[in-house]
């Protein structure tokens, strides 16, 4: 049990007073800036990183972290006031979260969000103590083939997510699919589908995407439903959530920091499946599967515990191998180099304290995030009472800003318009944006890693037969997609008997 | 309605990447996928069409272009007037275009708010975050 | 007449003023790549001694895309006064050509040259299980087709791209070869033993070589690395012609006043100097520039060698 005389050196640092100021400030800021709608995790740390250059690497790595985690809950807190996710782990959040904000009951969703964020946040804390080293290992076993399985699977998922007509939502992954594919391709180089505009080389920008086709499209149609809009916001409702609400959410609660917790170790973002998986899982196991997609309390608990654990065990492959999973932690991975500290596996060696430091402040800062935010939200809902007609430009404004700070770059404002278009028609349409989300996401991975499994085999399909973890996941994966399409055929079915 | 919509994506979308190499499953080439999703879509897209047509379905909403209009123009005059003009113009430049897209708009009271507001962003984005984003190149130089 | 020749004469004053005083507000250091990344950090570096030595903020602006000629095509652009500057790199200036059809600018004729900051050599690295004990038989594998060696790159147009291709290409060799989108996933299936060997840049390497989890078969710079004192170079190692180091240096656009090119180049050599600077490029593993190689001739001398040296390889690999 020697992790816990880690841990205790980790507490003792984090608990110095300056740095548990830093984590607070970290925390408090991170979330603040998180809130903002069109500004995600990855666009809050770049801003704020230059703050944390004027302290101690410890202290700065905290100050970060603890950014990183407070973006991520206002990136939620965005979610569901206003369903604009800020970042791919709060679509799933914004599904059910926001319709539950519109049923007035957005003090509720938010606080749900933040108790399981805290749980899922002190499990996650122990796994990355007792057993993160070890784990990597068994990461690294993950080839492209294995990843490919993984993202198929998550596929199958995302079919899962809709709301109503499956052919729609299987529509709506392709559609996503296809968009992924917008760019240079990975191997020849080769422009596709850019429409000869340069901006668009490197592909769409995921919270371009998100922002036009969930938060554009939301004020279009807030636009022109205005009484919907003003019913939601007169019955605020309570803040907290009842304690029916709280025995509802612990199963999900556990089940999703479970799913969270593995899929976020695997090296090369698998933490973006734990809330998708989650949802899935919740509303499988439901007794009444349709309460899904209006405001399922289990449909906010488990993938924000999924969501947060996944964030807190991808710091595992960046502490122990020195080794990303995703743009947030390559952001960390530069703001530790510019203190000098190169990540890499003699990390955890030569810095212990910093090592551990950072793993018991992980848990400091879940519990500042709590304090910091269960009061908020009760500002925060009261925010919603400001009139619309102010509300949607200050939102719009926030957008065109956050989006342009990203990159500096007006075209990307420009396509969040586009996509705005797109998202105002396929709502008129009946389409769904969530599911053609996950197809973005999941389609970028999954094709560089398809390609990836047949370069190193040269070609042959059959690699994916030989390694049994792959094979294991694509057959699971066409598992979950039968299970998906099963309701509906027989649905069908049943309509033509009665025809 | 929705099925011909797909339909037309996808035939465009098949149409842009024709040139490209590998659709013939004699290896996976830049082409493969994008043609093989496109293919995909379309043959979607008709099935939607199709059922769509042998049920009856729900009738369209009504579309309305003021709205789209405005809010999508406010970001398109946001992104061009950033640069050139800067945050102090085109802040509040975008408000104006997009609370027009409100049917409850009233000019003086967005005026204000529209100063008040960028001045608020200004001072957040500018000033207590330190992001590069221009202010007023033609008046202050960045 | 009069009242032209004497706004003449004030002007060039005002001008020669206003040069004297610069920079008179912050100045735009445009990063072309993401923030946090080996140019980013060099580029914040030499951006902060700048800041210090000249009293006004060098912001960095990054603006990332199109292995970054989004950014530097953004830097071409720019008014040349002198409050625009970039860092650019081997792949913006020397292979950019070569990879990219619709190039809005031109790395040769486009910019005014103001130093050179820092190179980040190149490391021959493979997984730590690789049936090779040294360079020599690393490369004997390469040859040998039976042996099936796998490349993995971080994607056309990156540093790691450009840098292998050098190798195969000199070495007469095609292997397999695998894109990554960047050098994470990259590096993480040569940990893992998915693929053989990378070339990159040694400081997203240098940490996992110390420790252990990737073996260096060479350096590609003339002297061996402090930061990894035991890995030979290529000339020790037995293959002298395959010399590379991704180079950072900083570019204005063309036009800007010859006292502010003046100024910005003096400041570089000084910042080149000064022990906090150094320490800190160091520490990363870069190289920095003897004394003669910090003009801004140097600079342009290097550019085209370097145009000269990648298009007929980067062109030769796209068939």
């Amino acid at each position: 049990m020697e992790f816990l005389g880690h841990l205790a050196l980790g507490f003792a640092t984090a608990l110095s007073p300056m740095n548990l100021l830093l984590a607070f400030i970290g925390c408090l800021v991170g979330t603040l800036i998180g809130v903002l709608p069109g500004v995600g995790p990855i666009a809050t740390i770049a801003m704020l990183m230059p703050l944390t250059l004027k302290v101690d690497p410890t202290g700065a790595l905290i100050m970060l972290a603890g950014i990183y985690y407070g973006a991520q809950y206002g990136g939620s807190t965005t979610a569901i006031l206003l369903n604009i996710p800020g970042e791919v782990t709060a679509v799933v959040t914004a599904i059910d979260g926001h319709e539950m904000a519109k049923k007035g009951q957005a003090g509720t969703a938010l606080g749900i969000a933040a108790l399981g964020s805290f749980l899922a946040g002190t499990v996650a804390t122990l796994v990355i103590a007792a057993i993160g080293a070890p784990l990597t290992k068994l990461a690294l076993l993950f080839g492209p083939a294995e990843y490919f399985g993984l993202m198929v699977f998550g596929l199958g998922l995302a079919i899962v997510l809709a709301r109503g007509s499956v052919l729609k939502a299987v529509i709506m992954v392709v559609l996503g699919l296809l968009l992924a594919t917008v760019g240079t391709d990975l191997e020849t180089g080769q422009d596709r589908l850019t429409l000869g505009i340069a901006e668009l080389s490197d592909g769409v920008d995921f919270a371009v995407l998100a922002m036009g086709v969930f938060g554009i499209a939301e004020i279009l149609r807030n636009l022109e439903h205005p009484e919907s809009r003003d019913v939601a916001v007169s019955k605020i409702g309570r803040l907290l959530p009842s304690l029916g609400d709280l025995r509802r959410s612990l199963g999900p609660i556990v089940r999703g920091t479970g799913i969270g917790s593995v899929l976020g170790i695997l090296p090369g973002n698998g933490a973006v499946l734990g809330p998708f998986a989650s949802y899935a899982l919740e509303k499988k196991l439901a007794k009444d599967p349709s309460r899904f997609g209006k405001g399922a309390i289990e449909g906010v608990a488990g993938p924000e515990s999924a969501n947060n654990a996944g964030a807190q065990t991808s710091f595992i492959p960046l502490l122990t191998l020195g080794i990303p999973p995703n743009a947030v932690m390559a952001l960390m991975v530069g703001a530790m180099t510019i203190h000098g500290l190169i990540p890499g596996p003699q990390v955890m060696l030569k810095h212990p304290t910093l090592f551990w430091g950072m793993i018991a402040s992980m848990w400091i800062g879940n519990l500042f995030l709590l304090i910091i935010n269960l009061p908020l939200i009760g500002l925060w809902v009261r925010l919603l009472k400001v009139p619309y007609r102010l509300m949607f430009t200050t939102i719009l404004l926030f957008c065109a800003i956050g989006i342009y700070s990203i990159n500096n770059n007006p075209y990307d404002v420009y396509f969040t318009a586009f996509f705005g278009l797109a998202g105002y028609v396929f709502i008129k349409l009946g389409l769904e944006p969530a599911p053609m989300l996950l197809g973005f996401v999941l389609g970028r991975l999954m094709e560089e890693k398809l390609r990836q499994a047949l370069a190193l085999s040269e070609g042959s399909f059959m690699t994916f037969v030989e390694r049994p973890v792959a094979a294991g996941l694509l057959v699971f994966a066409a598992a979950v997609m039968v299970i998906a399409v099963l309701p509906a055929v027989s649905r069908s079915r049943a309509k033509a008997f009665q025809e | 309605m929705g099925g011909l919509a797909v339909i037309a994506v996808a035939a465009a979308a098949f149409w842009l990447v024709r040139d490209l190499p590998g659709g013939n499953g004699g290896g996976m080439g830049p082409g493969t996928l994008p043609k093989g999703l496109a293919l995909l879509l379309g043959l979607l897209g008709l099935a939607l069409a199709i059922g769509s047509w042998l049920e009856k379905g729900l009738p369209l909403e009504r579309w309305s272009v003021r709205g789209p209009l405005l809010i999508l123009g406010a970001l398109v005059v946001f992104g061009l007037a950033v640069r050139p003009l800067g945050l102090l113009v085109a802040g509040p430049l975008a408000i104006v275009v997009g609370a027009f897209a409100s049917s409850e708009v009233r000019w003086g009271e967005t005026l204000v708010f529209g100063a008040l507001m960028t001045a608020f962003c200004i001072g957040l984005f500018k000033f207590a975050l330190g992001l590069p984003i221009p202010l007023a190149p033609w008046l202050l130089g960045y | 007449m009069k009242h032209v020749l004497a706004s003449l004469v004030l002007s060039l004053f005002s001008g020669i003023a206003a040069a004297q005083a610069y920079p008179t507000r912050p100045v735009t250091l445009i990063v072309p790549f993401a923030a946090g990344g080996p140019t980013d950090i060099i580029a914040r570096i030499t951006g902060e001694y700048y800041s210090k030595t000249l009293g006004q903020q060098f912001v960095v602006e990054n603006v990332a895309g199109a292995g970054g000629t989004t950014g530097i095509t953004r830097g071409a652009q720019a008014k040349p006064d002198g409050y625009t500057i970039m860092m650019g790199h081997m792949g913006t200036h020397g292979a950019a050509p070569a990879l990219y059809a619709n190039l809005k600018y031109d790395p040769v004729k486009d910019f005014q040259p103001i130093g050179l900051v820092a190179g980040t050599p190149i490391l021959i690295v493979a997984r730590k299980d690789f049936p090779a004990a040294n360079l020599k038989e690393f490369v004997a594998k390469l040859k040998d087709p039976a042996a099936k060696v796998k490349q993995a790159h971080a994607g056309v147009g990156s540093v790691s791209f450009t840098t292998c291709t050098l190798l195969t290409s000199q070495l007469g060799v095609k292997n397999i070869v695998a894109a990554y989108r960047g050098t994470g996933p990259a590096l993480n299936d040569l940990i893992g033993g998915q693929v053989d060997y990378m070339c990159d840049q040694i400081v997203n390497l240098v940490e996992q070589v110390k420790g252990g989890s990737i073996k260096a078969y060479a350096i590609a710079i003339p002297e061996r690395s402090p930061a990894l004192p035991d890995v030979p170079t290529t000339k020790e190692a037995g293959l002298p012609e395959y010399q590379v180091s991704a180079w950072n240096a900083l570019f204005a656009p063309k036009g800007v006043p010859k006292e502010v090119a003046a100024k910005l180049s003096d400041t570089l050599v000084k910042a080149l100097d000064d022990e906090a600077t150094r320490k800190r490029l160091l520490e990363l593993g870069s190289v920095i520039p003897g004394k003669a190689g910090r003009s801004p001739q140097a600079l342009q001398k290097l550019v085209e060698s370097e145009v000269a040296r990648w298009t007929p390889i980067l062109k030769a690999a796209q068939q």
